[in-house]
């Protein structure tokens, strides 16, 4: 049950502590400064060209829909550079951050060759028309499987990025992070639906699942 | 030496380190009447103030990632700590990969650690008797069982009666009800005949000693600001504090334990970390509780003309035969958990269910490729999201972009599941940690270098361990998405066994009191006197283990033998 931060006084022998502390996370940070101001981030790693890029195909990969806001409104542009630069220092070389510049730059050369244009300048047809030959690492050509794996790298990026930002949280949703007076285990509406599937079986993202037998 | 400030006080004890043994011995001498100064090489914590609980990873830098800095996150309770410590290196021998992971805080290690509390049982006490491989204790489980009620009483551990072999229960609390995953993996471990029970974590669900329950965040790592989990600055230190009998001297950084003519241990001299001079302390006894190697560190490097090689070390066997736990994770996907309704899978911060080694008979017959046993932590649900949240989507989806791709990712969420084995490595001569005879840390004190081998009793566990857990991925309908190899030595942090206890001084460095047997007045409350290292996660056998030598050391001084 959740409680709001009145009745959880009255609940918990230390509750001010709690409430205070939960009171100091909540008004500590103000909104995502990526999220809010996009503007005042400063880049580390792209360059204006690439950034233009990066905000295309992280849009690509995370367009807004009926849930939430796409990629970019979510400040993911500003999580990947500043997490290839984080990389750079953590792991003593640059080796991440090349390999996506090298990717963008592939974008660039290969719509070039196709359609005498950027890639971020490509029409929507013939930007799609190049990922489709990079988006399913298993289906991609030889010639294509390492721009294949810059992809994987670079959808895996905008992912986490993005359902880890504040407009991803409220997506998902991830519903914690909160103090309960009581816990109650998994919810009993969540469990039917476990049970349904044990029962009857599954069509999953990952295929067909079989009912369960004891 | 010019630059030595002698403290006029003498204390009764010493205690050197303020984690799960440290404290421990803290809170029962004090509450005992003696009087004790305690030495932290780190700076004071007060979690009431400085927990990072309800933050949230995306307000913080690369979505709270752990690095080399804070190798647990961003918001991890560790001040200052981790495998590496600026200024404080350590090395390897060639051939070793070993790390070593240090908390310079009050309280140390307590502060983040899993809170996963585990009796060791009556085989664990006498494994050479059992199958002919390390040391036996020179106590039994029963010699220790009076102190596990004691220790689990005062840090507050859940769990529940069940009554397994070598799984001792204890004096629980209430057990949190289980998660979605943990429901369903329990159901798949049924199936597959391997126990899977409530977990045994120190942290209260209900109240305890003016300590409040769990509001369940799940975030203990990041140390709970009412104390609701188990720290020892919280649950040992300040009830210390308030006998009036407690002084604690934070950036106080142990390099050796002091002499007299007579062969007792006089006190101990620190390096002050802020002006960098050596301060002396005096006091009846010492205690160290620094951490397994550091500990042996520090006996290592106290040397003088009655101890050559360190003091209390005439076996020659201080530093040796360190253990870590064997560890070896895989991840899952389990289809039936996507795409459920939303909920709140928080809790307490780890694992409600657990299981515990189930395969004593099997090895007892021989029937086993390797002696020692594992168990099995579960982890899954839908957690905080935070860097990495969701990547490696296409070893499920195939691959994909644009708003289906987005649809589907959505669905993922909460459905991986995590499965760690922490398993018992049996003491070799291969694993040793000695004094680098040229290279010392930022205080000048000469650091340890580590030696470390796995043999195949580890390696083979750790294959059993990846096999078991694809069977269990795959009995439950999922996939496997990852699979560890065994961990490096001193990865999983359960660094024990460097000074260990015996029956005879002919072949241990401890009594059963862990008392050196070379040096009257020195005891060590670590887990450096452990013989073994049982699948048991150390803590709570530390702070049992620690009560018990605190309990003597009062008597003895009552009695006036020390």
């Amino acid at each position: 049950m959740d409680v709001t931060r009145r009745n959880l006084f009255q609940i918990l022998g230390a509750a001010p502590a709690v409430a205070a502390a939960q009171s100091q996370a909540e008004h500590a940070h103000p909104a995502p400064p990526a999220a809010s101001a996009p503007a005042a981030y400063k880049r580390k790693i792209f360059d204006e060209h690439e950034w233009r890029t990066v905000h295309v195909l992280c849009d690509l990969i995370i367009p807004a829909d009926e849930h939430s806001g796409s990629a970019t409104s979510a400040g993911v542009p500003e999580f990947i550079d500043d997490w290839l630069d984080f990389r750079k220092h953590e792991d003593g070389d640059g080796n991440l951050a090349a390999g996506i510049q090298g990717g963008l730059a592939w974008l660039d050369q290969e719509s070039t060759r196709l359609f005498q244009k950027d890639f971020a300048v490509a029409a929507p047809a013939q930007q799609t028309q190049i990922l489709d030959r990079i988006a399913w690492p298993a289906r991609a050509s030889a010639a294509d499987r390492r721009w294949a794996s810059f992809f994987t790298r670079f959808r895996d990026l905008t992912v986490s990025g993005f359902f880890s930002s504040k407009t991803g949280v409220a997506d998902l949703p991830y519903l914690g992070n909160k103090a309960l007076s009581e816990w109650k285990g998994c919810d009993p509406k969540v469990w039917a639906v476990i049970e349904e599937r044990m029962k009857n079986g599954y069509k999953s993202l990952a295929g067909e699942v079989k009912p369960w037998t004891d | 030496m010019p630059q030595v400030k002698a403290s006029p006080k003498t204390y009764d004890v010493i205690v050197v380190g303020s984690g799960a043994g440290g404290g421990i011995a803290a809170h029962v001498l004090t509450l005992a009447g003696a009087k004790v100064c305690m030495l932290e090489a780190g700076a004071n914590y007060n979690p009431a103030t400085q927990s990072d609980m309800f933050k949230w990873n995306y307000n913080a830098p690369h979505r709270a990632a752990g690095s080399k800095a804070k190798p647990f996150g961003y918001y991890d309770a560790t001040l200052v700590g981790g495998w590496q410590v600026p200024g404080e290196p350590y090395t390897s021998a060639p051939g070793t990969d070993f790390m070593w992971y240090r908390a310079r805080m009050l309280g140390g290690r307590t502060n983040h650690y899993g809170r996963i509390s585990l009796r060791m049982g009556p085989y664990d006490f006498k494994p050479y008797s059992r199958d002919g491989k390390g040391f036996d204790w020179p106590i039994s489980y029963e010699d220790l069982a009076p102190y596990y009620d004691k220790a689990e009483e005062l840090i507050g551990v859940f769990g529940t009666q069940e009554g397994l072999e070598n799984t001792p229960d204890g004096r629980f609390q209430p057990a949190p009800a289980p998660r979605a995953h943990e429901k369903v993996i329990k159901k798949v471990s049924d199936k597959l005949k391997i126990p899977c029970i409530p977990s045994r974590l120190a942290i209260l669900t209900r109240p305890l000693n003016g300590r409040p329950a769990c509001h369940y965040c799940a975030e203990c790592g990041r140390a709970c600001a009412v104390n609701a989990n188990f720290a020892s600055p919280g649950v040992h230190i300040v009830p210390a504090l308030k006998t009036g009998n407690l002084e604690v001297r934070t950036g106080a950084m142990c390099r050796e334990v002091t002499v007299g003519t007579d062969g007792m241990a006089t006190g101990v001299s620190y390096i002050d970390t802020k002006t960098r001079k050596e301060v002396t302390v005096k006091a009846r006894v010492v205690v160290l509780a620094a951490s397994c190697c550091e500990t042996a560190r520090i006996m290592l490097n106290s040397k003088s003309t009655l101890f050559p090689n360190g003091i209390a070390n005439s076996t020659g066997l201080v530093g040796k035969y360190i253990m870590d736990t064997v560890g070896a994770d895989v991840g899952g996907y389990l289809p039936i958990l996507e795409d459920l309704p939303p909920s709140n899978d928080d809790g307490v911060g780890g694992m409600h269910m657990y299981m515990p080694w189930w395969l004593y008979k099997e090895q007892k017959a021989g029937k086993m490729p390797f002696s020692r046993g594992y168990h099995i932590e579960i982890g899954g649900g839908r957690n905080m999201p935070g860097a990495g949240t969701l990547g490696g989507s296409h070893r499920v989806l195939g691959g994909g972009y644009g708003k289906a791709f987005k649809r589907d990712v959505r669905k993922m969420y909460g459905a991986n599941v995590h499965f760690a084995g922490r398993g018992e490595m049996i003491p070799n001569e291969q694993s040793f940690c000695e004094i680098d005879p040229n290279v010392v840390d930022q205080y000048g004190i000469p650091v340890l270098r580590f030696h470390f081998k796995w043999s195949d009793d580890e390696i083979l566990q750790a294959k059993h361990m990846q096999d078991t857990f694809k069977e269990i991925i795959g009995a439950a309908g999922g996939t496997v998405t990852s699979v560890g190899n065994i961990s490096r030595g001193g990865e999983i942090i359960h660094e024990v066994g460097a000074t260990k206890m015996g029956e005879s001084a002919k072949d241990s460095v401890l009594n059963q009191w862990c008392q050196a047997w070379d040096c009257k007045n020195l005891f060590i409350t670590d887990a450096a006197p452990f013989a073994s290292n049982a699948d048991k996660n150390p803590t709570l056998s530390i702070t049992a283990l620690g009560w018990r030598t605190s309990d003597y050391i009062a008597d003895q001084i009552k009695k006036r033998n020390l």
